[in-house]
């Protein structure tokens, strides 16, 4: 994980070729992009957690992805998480890597889920090789500020 | 001490960005005008230059000054350039245009995936750093001299 740069370039070049040999703008190109973040994060996570003890709850593992995961991926840490304790948690992050160059604002907030699906897949992925099956959803009202909204399935 | 306007060109002559801060007297043509004019003109001191000078060249031609203005110019070598027109307490305004190039145009336009590269810039988030880091400058000044 030592340089951001490659990452960032290559993730901007995923999304733009998904949308452009996809004909019909669909939900099919956020699922394949979120589909893809899946796989990545539980390999990421094998290699993150091959060391460190096991986890002694749920909150736990949550508390792990906002520090040490979102650190290894996006180099900072969670600003705010926040749950209902039956299930559902919000992380929020104010200053998300992948957002931050694209506008500081309101401009290009049409095109943000895009650049949110791979991301909200990494996060599925990661869980889901802890054990915790879940939905990943993000929301962003001003960049470079983004929710991303987990609900715990359970089994 | 001032900075009166900047322009930024792609290598295929189009005028990716203008903004001016300081500037009391218009050019009295229109804007593509003027910009097709500015990229001319470089174009050809360039060359100029580069055959009149007496010894190997290093870095070419690096700005111009006249009784109330210098113009200063950076060329990087992905052909993208970018002109500073200054007061004369400027003397060298490189480094400057070297910082908006790397710290400026790389982190949000190249970054930027919706910005089209050659197409002109219309990041807000780069309009509104580049008029702040411009406003920091030492030698900038909301009064011209």
């Amino acid at each position: 994980m030592a340089d951001e740069a490659p990452f960032q370039f290559l993730h901007n070049e995923v999304i733009q070729y998904i949308y452009k040999s996809a004909e019909t703008d669909n939900g099919r190109n956020i699922a394949t992009l979120e589909n893809m973040g899946y796989r990545v994060g539980q390999g990421l996570i094998e290699r993150l957690t091959k060391d460190t003890a096991r986890f002694k709850d749920e909150l736990d593992v949550m508390k792990f992805v906002c520090k040490d995961f979102w650190t290894c991926v996006f180099k900072k840490q969670i600003d705010n998480l926040r749950t209902n304790h039956q299930g559902i948690y919000v992380l929020q992050d104010n200053k998300f890597r992948l957002l931050s160059q694209l506008s500081a604002g309101k401009q290009y907030l049409e095109h943000a889920p895009k650049y949110l699906a791979f991301s909200c897949g990494l996060v599925r992925g990661a869980l889901s090789n802890l054990g915790v099956k879940s939905i990943v959803t993000a929301e962003v009202s001003i960049m470079p500020a983004c929710k991303f909204q987990i609900m715990i399935q359970k089994m | 001490m001032t900075v009166h306007n900047l322009y930024i060109f792609d290598r295929n002559g189009s005028c990716l960005y203008y903004n001016e801060w300081n500037r009391k007297k218009q050019a009295g043509i229109s804007k593509d005008e003027e910009f097709k004019l500015m990229y001319g003109m470089l174009f050809s001191i360039r060359s100029f230059v580069s055959k009149m000078s007496p010894l190997d060249m290093k870095e070419g031609f690096l700005s111009f000054q006249t009784s109330k203005y210098r113009l200063h110019y950076y060329e990087t070598p992905s052909g993208l350039r970018f002109i500073m027109n200054t007061d004369l307490s400027v003397p060298n305004a490189r480094e400057t245009l070297q910082q908006i190039y790397s710290n400026l145009y790389v982190e949000y336009i190249v970054k930027n995936p919706v910005c089209v590269l050659g197409h002109s810039l219309d990041s807000e988030l780069f309009s509104s750093r580049l008029d702040s880091f411009i406003r920091g400058l030492p030698f900038y000044s909301p009064r011209a001299a």
